[in-house]
């Protein structure tokens, strides 16, 4: 056990300390956080500067405000000017973005965006109608409570659009993140089992460790350093999409859904990181790891590019069979977990199924490894290390 | 103790070891000795476990050797490994750690390690960077730094220059001062015959002879004959009694001969007496009197 956190350690620091890492780490949360914040940005935000000249311009000031305070993504900042020149001078000078100017025109400098133009024709109705029944003899201030009218709650049969949209967003930076992951880490993986085999460091180690130790520190600290990338990624993911208001409200169940992802993950990582160790054992050169891993990098492959369909089909015939089946199951079923309801049993289904996955591979990697590792020379046949014989 | 006896291993066809062994004594240093090819790596990586063997045994104190008594003893392997992106003490301690040391023990170990064979000034540096030499000195340190009970080093010397030899060998002398067996091999055979006390050959997988190099000496077979003449007339070694090994007319640097002619040779004489006659009529003596053969002498009759 000591053994294990030992070798784990090295991995982590040894790993963790290289440039390719730690700048790796910093583009990455750099991108999620740009990614996370680019709807807002493109967006540009519905802020809007509004200018006002006339006799209702209070009124219309304190109608936009109410606007301003029913909605989270709104702001409108108001400026008033004396007359209707000094509004036009303010549009054409671009110091506001329309006004209104004598209670009943508009002024800017092409046509009025849609969401300003909808704005600003409500608080119109609002200013002119008390200003219509306060001339009708009606008491104002009254008036002025019977314009608040709270907005319509929204109540959709198959959830929002806008909510849609962001799960499938969601979905999508799911499985480009987990593929992306679990392919890095992998292959260092392979790369550590080649480095130690092809240099012959494992003469000494295993003069002190067991071959499963070795494995298994290497695959468990490895996997720490790619387990702590993907909290880092979540967490600046979900923070920045907040704070830059891309996703004022995250969907229901997000950080559940996170959860499963860490497991997906681990249950992922725990099976393609044994069989790339295995596989790299047989080869004791750099330059041979990737030839040999290409049958396994497929795999990785069709898991990753099913799931990538499952973002916007997670009911097709193919990733709902792939959800279920190890290893594809990886990146398929948390992409499906993502965009639809998946009923309990299959989620159920597909985590046991790749937990035997898992632990086969692990044994059968584990065997293989011992028996090739200490192998010289030419390329070890699969055939030699899969006799029955122990 | 060591004893290692019968070991046999064949790859394929072709046989490695066809029962070699041989037994090492606490505080012994013992110098393995073959030529390419004749088994000394697969005796090593056998006693070491990275390697299983067809037939033989591999004895520690008497019990055969497991896992629980590898891990006591200490092992540098013919191609030599080393992590190239960790540092030097950092790697020493790291091995002395996984050997079952505590951190404390593992820091002094390797900080003495490191300045015994004096890489005081590498120490923070990431192995890659360093002379081969040094990372061979690194080597060492790693096989030794969890104080070893047993030494099994396979070609500690190659490739290194005279100062680190002595440094290196300076090292393994205090271990065996302090009792632990060392085993080693090497081509080197001047540096065998000055460091070991015990040597054995191996031949196609097979000790061909052992000993210390006394007994070794005492059992060479061909006696041979140094004799050194001045002033002789050419020609006059023909007369001389066996066979000849060597022989040379040039007087060795330093030492101008005075005379016109110096003749030295090295002679299996058939007549030993007959042999001092021949010389004495010849010219001046100045040396007769029995060679005693170089270890690399041994080495090449008993391997021919
Ligand atoms: N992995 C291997 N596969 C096949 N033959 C090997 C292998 N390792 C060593 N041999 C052969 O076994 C014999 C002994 O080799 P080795 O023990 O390395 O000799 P030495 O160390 O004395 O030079 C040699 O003929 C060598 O070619
Ligand atoms: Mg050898």
């Amino acid at each position: 056990m000591n053994a294990i956190l030992l070798i784990a350690r090295r991995e982590i620091g040894v790993r963790g300390r290289t440039k390719g890492f730690r700048y790796g780490m910093l583009v990455t949360v750099a991108l999620v956080v740009v990614l996370a914040a680019l709807p807002k940005i493109l967006g540009g935000g519905d802020d809007y500067t509004v200018g006002l000249a006339g006799q209702r311009a209070d009124r219309l000031q304190a109608a936009l405000a109410a606007q301003d305070a029913q909605a989270d993504d709104l702001t409108v900042k108001v400026k008033k000017y004396a007359g209707t020149a000094a509004a036009r001078k303010a549009v054409a000078a671009g110091e506001v973005e329309a006004a209104i100017v004598d209670d009943t025109t508009v002024i800017s400098k092409t046509t009025v965006g849609s969401g300003l133009s909808v704005l600003l024709d409500t608080a119109h109705r609002i200013a002119a109608t008390e200003a219509n029944l306060a001339a009708a003899g009606l008491d104002p201030a009254k008036v002025a409570q019977a314009q608040q009218v709270a907005p319509l709650t929204e109540q959709a049969l198959e959830g929002s659009g806008e909510q849609a949209a962001i799960r499938q967003g969601i979905a999508l930076v799911i499985v480009v993140v987990l593929f992306m992951l679990l392919i890095q880490i992998c292959t260092w993986v392979a790369m550590g089992v080649v480095e130690e085999k092809g240099s012959r460091i494992v003469e000494i180690l295993l003069t002190s460790v067991r071959p499963w130790q070795l494995l298994a520190g290497k695959i468990i600290g490895l996997g720490v350093l790619g387990l702590s990338q993907l909290i880092a990624i979540a967490v600046t993911g979900l923070v920045a999409a907040q704070v830059s208001g891309s996703i004022p409200e995250l969907p229901d169940g997000t950080y559940a859904l996170m959860a499963r992802v860490v497991l997906w993950f681990v249950l992922g990582y725990a099976f393609y990181g044994a069989m790339f160790a295995a596989i790299a054992s047989l080869v004791s050169r750099q330059e041979d790891v990737s030839g040999v891993l290409t049958p396994a990098t497929m795999t990785m492959m069709v898991g990753y590019l099913v799931g990538f369909l499952a973002v916007r089909e997670p009911d097709g015939a193919l990733a709902h069979v792939l959800s279920i089946v190890p290893p594809f199951s990886a990146m398929v079923m948390p992409v499906r977990s993502a965009v639809s309801d998946v009923p309990l049993w299959e989620t159920g289904l597909a985590i046991g199924l790749m937990v035997l996955a898992a632990a086969g591979i692990l044994a059968l990697g584990g065997t293989v490894y011992r028996r090739a590792v200490l192998r010289t020379g030419a390329r070890v046949r699969w055939r030699e290390v899969l006799r029955a014989a122990s | 103790m060591l004893e290692i006896d019968g070991l046999r291993k064949r790859y394929g066809d072709l046989v490695a070891l066809d029962g070699a062994g041989f037994t090492v004594r606490p505080g012994e240093m013992f110098g393995f000795v073959g030529a390419n090819g004749a088994g000394k790596t697969t005796t090593m990586r056998i006693v070491m476990g990275v390697l299983e063997a067809d037939g033989g045994a591999v004895r520690w104190q008497g019990e055969p050797v497991g896992f629980a008594t590898r891990r006591r003893f200490g092992y540098m392997p013919e191609e030599r490994g080393l992590y190239a992106k960790m540092r030097v003490a950092e790697q020493i301690e790291y091995f002395g750690r996984l050997a079952g040391m505590s951190p404390a023990e593992a820091r002094s170990s390797a900080d003495e390690l490191i300045e015994r064979l004096t890489l005081t000034e590498r120490r923070d540096d990431e192995v890659a960077g360093l002379s081969l030499g040094n990372q061979q000195r690194v080597q060492l340190a790693v096989a030794l730094v969890h104080r070893p009970e047993l030494l099994v080093l396979d070609e500690p010397f190659s490739g290194l220059d005279p100062i680190a030899v002595d440094a290196l060998a300076g090292v393994l002398a205090e271990r065996t001062a302090a009792g632990v067996p060392v085993v080693f091999s090497s081509h080197q055979l001047d540096l065998v015959e000055r460091l070991c006390d015990s040597i054995g050959i191996i031949k196609a997988g097979r000790m061909v002879a052992g000993g210390t190099v006394a007994e070794l000496r005492a059992r060479e077979s061909r006696k041979l004959l140094h004799i050194v003449v001045t002033g002789a007339a050419p020609g006059w070694t023909d007369r001389l009694p066996g066979e000849i090994v060597s022989k040379t007319d040039r007087p060795p640097a330093g030492e101008s001969a005075e005379t016109a002619r110096y003749d030295e040779v090295v002679l299996v004489p058939s007549d030993d007496q007959e042999a001092l006659r021949v010389a004495g009529q010849a010219g001046q003596v100045q040396h007769f009197g029995w060679q005693r053969p170089s270890l690399t002498e041994i080495f090449r009759e008993v391997v021919a």
